[in-house]
């Protein structure tokens, strides 16, 4: 029996036993995004700058929503079987993931640092970013897999599915947390 | 036909790599050490030059860490056993004999024994530092002869961490639990192997680093890391914090895998029902880390903050230490349970069949333990009654006091199997009594620090070094021991030497208790812990706890010799000797690289634990139907 079919044999897991336990992860990560978002409210939302400017924010705040479709949309065609339409809008998602990864670092110079609020806020947006850096590689990831080896994309659709849901999580987080934290 | 028969008709090359062990296939462990190190140096040094700082400092110390992380997994085999093909590149090969133990795999069993040998290590050198704290506390004040003030914080500070991160935390669920899952619930691998894999090789730069921590200036303020001690005890306390947050994040890898497998990858037949009592301890014990991680892990990196990038969590005018504790103890109370819940079930798994009577009622065993987890999931202020407002206490104290009540649906199914029966002692059932006993008065002692009365006066005492002891020491790693007994046959396929195991559980259960339990009083007298300089009418105890622990520790060298001998040259072992009906006993032993290949998967028709009289065997083998 050769070597790969091994490994096949050793990663018996069906494609909904994969998508179904990242659950648990997204779980896991939810809730310390969520605990950086809350972490602003917690120690700097008293003493949010009048000058502080959100048009950034806000504009990443509708790309997110925007990114919907394209996701929506792979996730569409991944389930079909159309995998290279898959892969274009895997490649849309990445554009605006990488946008979304400059707009949280043009917004460092939107809050004034070096104030109390600055500090938090920089630094929560760090940590934060760290999520949408992860969502780029994973989408990078499925996007070369599925260019140089389309037979092992399609074999482990669920890495994509799953890339997938992460970024949904991303949106949810974000549209969530800004709107309460853009209103507050 | 025999189970083994049916696997033997398929198994063929399936059943590993018979290729005998040469230095060279340790390349990829040697390789990770020699990258790590090397990138972290060269991340600490730059960032020093950069930031015009030393070396030591915080901040270089810190990206060096992250920098040697990634070093030692690039080197481990990471890159091209996961990454590289992730990203559309080449498959590596797959390894299936002795070389997989020693780089990056995705074999959970390989992962289970790297772990076992991980947690000796670790328990080795955590264990001297317990022996270095009772050398100092031979006489009132050793520090002219023996530790400085200073050299005793960082000690038990290191001892603390790594007894419970990188000893008690993995050790069951860790060894046991990843061997044991996937074989207990009938599939060949967990449901993300690669993740698994991952999680045991971020475990040995965390603890390196943790040891390593005087090297750069130490960290005084014991496991706890509390601010805004943490901010001003030395620049090692950014080993303590990545070290943490580094473990965390190894224990929730595994956790995903332990709830990901058990509800999505059982055999064919095993409704919730009839999963093993084993895999429901394991996921009680998953959804808590799940669940409650992310404050303590958050917590543990906004501490990093306020050390490295300025920022103010919990100290400085916008800071709240208090907060700190909060977050600390939301995970890290539950984490006792994380702990001793897959000890439990390991004692409902031993127990039925060194019996061979069905577990007593089994589903109040599974609500208690999923009771424990959950009521347990909210009881971590209770570590500090006296910094805590008066209507919170009672609050706390309810909840604390709770836990006792699933607690006892589990002892009282232990009892209910063992009442009556004839036990068949071994070494690993009687570790497992021993293990019950010793937790009964861990858990009757923790009472009086949940009390907030009582809790008053032993605060921050001896007592609750003797209480926490009793459960973790007392109930965790006796239990540790009993699982390596009893599945030894099974991972080596040679039985341990009964006479030195059942010598070697006596010598442990008899110095363990002259240790913590003559420990409970210097604790009432009002002996602080964390103090290297005690007064002087202490000292006839101290000595006498500190002689009996260098006989606890010296100890250890039997079961390290015995059972490295018996897996040299131990009796072979049948496939079954314990006479157990759980699945894994119905494999060949050792248990082969590929443990049900196609053609040998079983249908699940009842429980594992019903030994009743005429009870129908719970599995029903496929009739083998080679595929090659």
């Amino acid at each position: 029996m050769a070597a790969e079919n091994i490994g096949t044999l050793m990663d018996p897991a069906s494609e909904r036993a994969k998508r179904g336990a990242f659950f648990f992860p997204m779980l896991f990560t939810s809730i310390i995004c969520a605990a950086w978002f809350l972490a602003r409210f917690l120690w700097a939302g008293t003493s949010v700058p009048k000058a502080a400017d959100f048009g950034v924010g806000v504009a990443l705040t509708v790309l997110m929503l925007f990114s919907i479709g394209p996701m929506s949309g792979a996730r569409t065609k991944l389930i079909r079987g159309e995998d290279a339409a898959a892969l274009g809008r895997l490649a849309a998602l990445l554009g605006i993931a990488v946008l979304v990864v400059v707009g949280i670092i043009a917004t460092w110079w939107a809050v004034p640092i070096g104030t109390g609020y600055g500090g938090i806020y920089d630094i929560t947006s760090g940590w934060i970013l760290l999520y949408f850096v992860g969502g780029v590689l994973g989408l990078l990831a499925s996007l070369m897999k599925g260019k140089q080896v389309l037979e092992r994309f399609q074999s482990e659709r669920w890495v994509a599915h799953n890339v997938l849901s992460f970024w949904g999580e991303l949106v949810l987080l974000w549209t969530v947390f800004f709107i309460v934290f853009y209103i507050a | 036909m025999a189970t083994t028969d049916i696997q033997g008709q398929v198994l063929g090359e399936t059943e590993g790599g018979a290729d005998k062990f040469a230095w060279s296939m340790t390349l990829p462990l040697v390789r990770a050490t020699l990258w790590g190190f090397t990138a972290y140096f060269l991340g600490a040094w730059i960032t020093a030059i950069a930031a015009h700082t030393l070396i030591v400092n915080a901040l270089p110390a810190t990206v060096g860490y992250v920098f040697g992380l990634l070093g030692w997994l690039a080197g481990s085999g990471l890159w091209e056993g996961w990454i590289r093909r992730a990203f559309g590149g080449a498959e590596a090969p797959v390894y299936t004999g002795v070389e997989r133990y020693f780089r990056f795999s995705s074999d959970s069993k390989a992962t289970a024994v790297r772990y076992v040998i991980f947690n000796v290590i670790a328990f080795l050198f955590a264990g001297l530092a317990a022996m270095a704290i009772r050398i100092q506390l031979l006489t009132p004040n050793s520090t002219g002869w023996w530790l400085s003030e200073v050299q005793y914080n960082e000690t038990f500070g290191i001892h603390g961490l790594m007894m419970l991160l990188a000893v008690v935390s993995s050790v069951i669920v860790g060894g046991a639990g990843f061997y044991l899952l996937p074989l207990m619930l009938g599939v060949r691998n967990v449901v993300y192997p690669r993740l698994l894999g991952l999680s045991w090789w971020l475990l040995p730069p965390a603890t390196v680093a943790a040891f390593m921590s005087p090297l750069i200036g130490g960290f005084q303020t014991g496991w706890w890391g509390y601010p805004p001690l943490a901010q001003n005890s030395g620049n090692g306390i950014v080993f303590y914090v990545l070290a943490a947050a580094t473990l965390l994040t190894s224990s929730v890898l595994g956790a995903v895998n332990i709830v990901g497998t058990m509800i999505y990858m059982r055999a064919k037949g095993m409704s919730l029902g009839r999963v093993p009592i084993f895999v429901w301890g394991l996921v009680a014990a998953a959804t808590i880390l799940i669940v409650e991680a992310p404050a303590t892990f958050t917590g543990a990196v906004m501490d990093l903050s306020d050390m490295i990038l300025g920022s103010h969590f919990y100290t400085g005018p916008t800071g709240h230490p208090m907060a700190y504790l909060d977050q600390f103890w939301w995970l890290f109370h539950p984490e006792v349970y994380v702990f001793v819940l897959p000890a439990f079930a390991l004692w409902l798994e031993i127990l039925p069949a060194a019996t061979q009577r069905p577990l007593f009622a089994r589903n109040w065993a599974i609500a208690g333990m999923l009771g424990v987890a959950m009521v347990g999931s909210l009881v971590g202020a209770h570590h500090y009654f006296t910094a805590m407002s008066a209507t919170r206490m009672p609050i706390f104290m309810t909840l604390t006091e709770t836990v006792s009540i699933p607690t006892g649906f589990i002892y009282l199914c232990a009892i209910g199997t063992i009442w009556g029966g004839r036990v068949k002692i071994n070494a690993a059932v009687l570790l497992t009594l021993m293990a019950m006993m010793n937790f009964l008065i861990g858990g009757l002692t923790g009472l009086f620090n949940a009390d907030v009365p009582a809790d008053f006066q032993l605060h921050n005492t001896y007592w609750v070094v003797a209480h926490f002891h009793y459960t973790m020491l007392g109930g965790v790693i006796f239990t540790w021991l009993a699982a390596l007994y009893w599945w030894f046959p099974k991972v080596t396929g040679r039985m341990v030497n009964e006479f030195w195991a059942k010598f070697h559980a006596w010598w442990f259960f008899i110095f363990f208790n002259l240790t913590f339990l003559v420990m409970f009083i210097p604790g009432i007298e009002g002996m602080n812990r964390r103090v290297a300089i005690y007064l002087p009418y202490l000292r006839p105890l101290n000595e006498f706890v500190s002689i009996s622990s260098f006989f606890l520790g010296a100890g250890f060298l039997i079961p390290a010799v015995n059972l490295f001998v018996s897996w040299r040259s131990g009796k072979k072992a049948t496939q079954n000797p314990w006479g157990s009906k759980s699945l894994e006993w119905h494999l060949s032993s050792p248990t082969p690289y590929v443990p049900f290949p196609e053609g040998s998967e079983v249908t699940v028709v009842g429980p594992n634990d019903n030994y009743a009289a005429g009870a129908p065997e719970p599995f029903v083998w496929n009739q083998a139907t080679p595929s090659k």
